[in-house]
């Protein structure tokens, strides 16, 4: 194997993947654009209908109980201290709920009036539908509207004995965070940036290797080139760095995008969900190993992506094996979406990809364990080799690269 | 020269190529005819180093196949029939060089030689084009200066004319011709009567992996008795 003869293979692989518009188009324009953008529209639906499910809580009267006396009570007791719940009239409250006009139907049970007066439970039905997300919401917003209702006839009935109200509160909870500073509430970057990382590492190179051998065969230019001075060793080198290249420009674009996105609007880096993102203070040994892992883990894709293309009779046969590449890498990364720093167990640093994810999770939490980050770096490296070993022996098996 | 000294090779059960010896001088033309899936490109490919023979050698301008693959294919250029074999993405130009390159040329030597087989070939206009962008007749003109650009003293060619109109087959043999006027040792597989009487020197009729007669046309048509070679080839090939 020579070095030079490698470097020639890459430098050719470059420029031509350069000049493949739809390599250009898949690896790097499209995700660039679509995935902050998809953030931004994620971000602000989601932050529309969290607005929407808060501020605008419709809610009924019960026929029984549309009585310009409820209706009062209602209006000044429950809704006057929450502005975001509405009162509407509705001629058929049921068929109102199922329609979507309203959200929740209030209905008070026959003599309130007296039992209210009495000091005796009154039974306040409230009607949601479960299957409805704002309707279900809804009915939480009314139930703490009710409480407080309800906390404030208590403290009506007791300052009428002339008991102290204190003895409501035996207990006053105070919260208090002792998250260090660098910790912030980013439990949605938590959550995306190590399925994304691990995910576009893995899809980022499919182009680049079902181009460069699948590619090449069906284009009648591999068995040229294999006669060429070359071993096949340099061959498959050059290719497989190309690859690797492709795969982290890939992510680099991505990356780009994203804080393109965040400088458009902050909060579609978090989809708008939680907290921004600022406060990090990462170490730069734990950004580097991170780096180093993620490096390894697209090397590890590019020997697998490698070997499945150079299997592949043509160019529709790679892009269906790769594809099945990223569905599987799509299982661990999902898997472990809900997963935080602190669930993570030591075994997740030794198996491929989930020691990426587990090395991300683990600096993006906060309290870095560097045993475990080197444990996934010698798995990231022996994964490497392992996988470039199966490519290589799969370059140089006469029977997949003469497959008619 | 080359040397083909009991080349067999097997895939699984089945053989492809049958324990064949040939030898080929330098300066000549060895045409191997033969059927579709006689042997003929199992042949070339062994030649190339492409397989390796399960049992055999063959050696080419003194270098082993076995033993010393890079150099043999440092010496060999070759041309498959059919699609051109060019990367569509990089020019005349840079198909050329990468070749070049890959076989240990200078860039100063690629420079100089890749000027030479333009004004060769006609090519000066179409240097700098992209090969998607050439016409069939400039693809192949490009894929006959890829191939010899290291200058090899030995060139193979896989049916070449294959799929090709007449004149394209005709600038095809005429490259052949050319490169043999150059001295160069040629061996071209075919399985078309007409042009291997036309080229070869001397023909080895392959059939189900083995080399069943091998001489001059001139030889082969005496020993049989026929002025015709296919008649002759269907003969030995035990067609019909």
């Amino acid at each position: 194997m020579k070095l030079k003869h490698v470097l020639t293979v890459f430098k050719k692989e470059v420029k031509d993947l350069i000049r493949d518009r739809r390599t250009i188009m898949s690896s790097i324009l499209l995700p660039m654009i679509l995935i902050p953008l998809l953030n931004i529209v994620m971000g602000g639906g989601i932050q529309k209908f969290e607005k929407d499910i808060n501020e605008n809580v419709s809610i009924a009267l019960s026929q029984t109980s549309d009585t310009p006396e409820i209706n009062g009570l209602v209006t000044e007791r429950i809704l006057a201290k929450n502005g975001n719940i509405v009162l509407v009239d509705a001629d058929d409250p049921s068929k109102a709920l199922e329609n979507d006009e309203i959200r929740c139907i209030l209905d008070f049970e026959d003599g309130y009036v007296q039992k209210l007066k009495d000091g005796k439970p009154v039974t306040i039905t409230l009607q949601y539908d479960e299957s409805k997300t704002k309707s279900r919401t809804a009915a939480d917003i009314v139930s703490s509207a009710i409480d407080e209702f309800e906390s404030e006839i208590v403290r009506e009935r007791l300052a009428a004995k002339g008991i102290d109200l204190d003895i409501m509160n035996p207990f006053e909870i105070q919260l208090q965070n002792v998250a260090p500073n660098q910790k912030g509430n980013n439990m949605m970057l938590e959550m995306m940036l190590p399925l994304m990382i691990s995910m576009l590492v893995a899809v980022g190179g499919i182009p680049a290797a079902t181009d460069l051998v699948a590619g090449e065969k069906e284009h009648n230019t591999f068995e040229p080139l294999l006669t060429t001075m070359p071993d096949r060793g340099s061959l498959l080198l050059g290719k497989y760095f190309a690859v690797t290249l492709f795969s982290f420009v890939s992510v680099a674009a991505i990356l780009a995008g994203l804080v393109f996105g965040y400088l458009l609007n902050p909060n579609s880096l978090t989809m708008g969900v939680d907290s921004q993102v600022y406060g990090y203070e990462i170490d730069p040994l734990a950004a580097v190993l991170a780096l180093i892992i993620t490096i390894a883990l697209g090397m590890t894709f590019s020997g697998i992506q490698i070997a499945l293309s150079t299997i592949a009779k043509s160019y529709k046969e790679a892009q269906t094996y790769l594809s099945f590449l990223m569905l599987g890498s799509m299982v661990p990364a999902y898997a472990t979406m809900f997963m935080q720093a602190s669930d993570l167990s030591p075994v997740m640093f030794t198996l491929p990809i989930l020691n990426t994810i587990a090395a991300f999770k683990m600096i993006l939490g906060g309290n870095i364990i560097y045993s475990n980050l080197f444990i996934a770096l010698v798995a990231s490296v022996v994964f490497v080799a392992l996988t470039l070993w199966f490519a290589a022996s799969i370059f140089k098996k006469e029977k997949v690269l003469f497959r008619s | 020269m080359v040397v083909a000294a009991g080349l067999e090779k097997k895939f699984g059960q089945f053989t492809a190529v049958d324990k064949i010896s040939f030898k080929v001088n330098k300066g000549e033309i060895f045409g191997l005819l033969g059927e579709n899936g006689a042997g003929k490109t199992t042949t070339l490919r062994m030649l190339s180093t492409m397989l390796k023979p399960t049992s055999g050698n063959a050696v080419l301008n003194g270098f082993d196949t076995q033993n010393e693959p890079e150099k043999v294919r440092a010496n060999i250029g070759i041309l498959f029939g059919g699609e051109t074999g060019l990367y569509d993405r990089l020019t005349a130009a840079e198909n050329i060089a990468y070749f070049g390159e890959l076989n240990g040329m200078s860039k100063a030597a690629i420079r100089e030689r890749s000027q030479h087989l333009a004004e060769a070939f006609g090519m000066q206009d179409f240097m700098d084009k992209r090969a998607s962008k050439l016409s069939k007749g400039m693809k192949q003109k490009a894929a006959f200066a890829r191939s010899i650009v290291h200058n090899p003293e030995i060139m193979l060619f896989d049916e070449p004319t294959s799929g090709l109109d007449v004149t394209a087959s005709r600038d095809v043999q005429d490259f052949i011709l050319d490169c043999k006027a150059e001295g160069k040792t040629i061996i071209f597989s075919s399985h078309s009567m007409s042009e291997v009487e036309k080229l070869c020197d001397r023909i080895g009729i392959i059939h189900k992996g083995k080399l069943v007669e091998c001489g001059s046309v001139e030889e082969l048509k005496k020993k049989y008795g026929n002025d015709d070679l296919e008649e002759i080839f269907v003969r030995l090939a035990g067609v019909r």
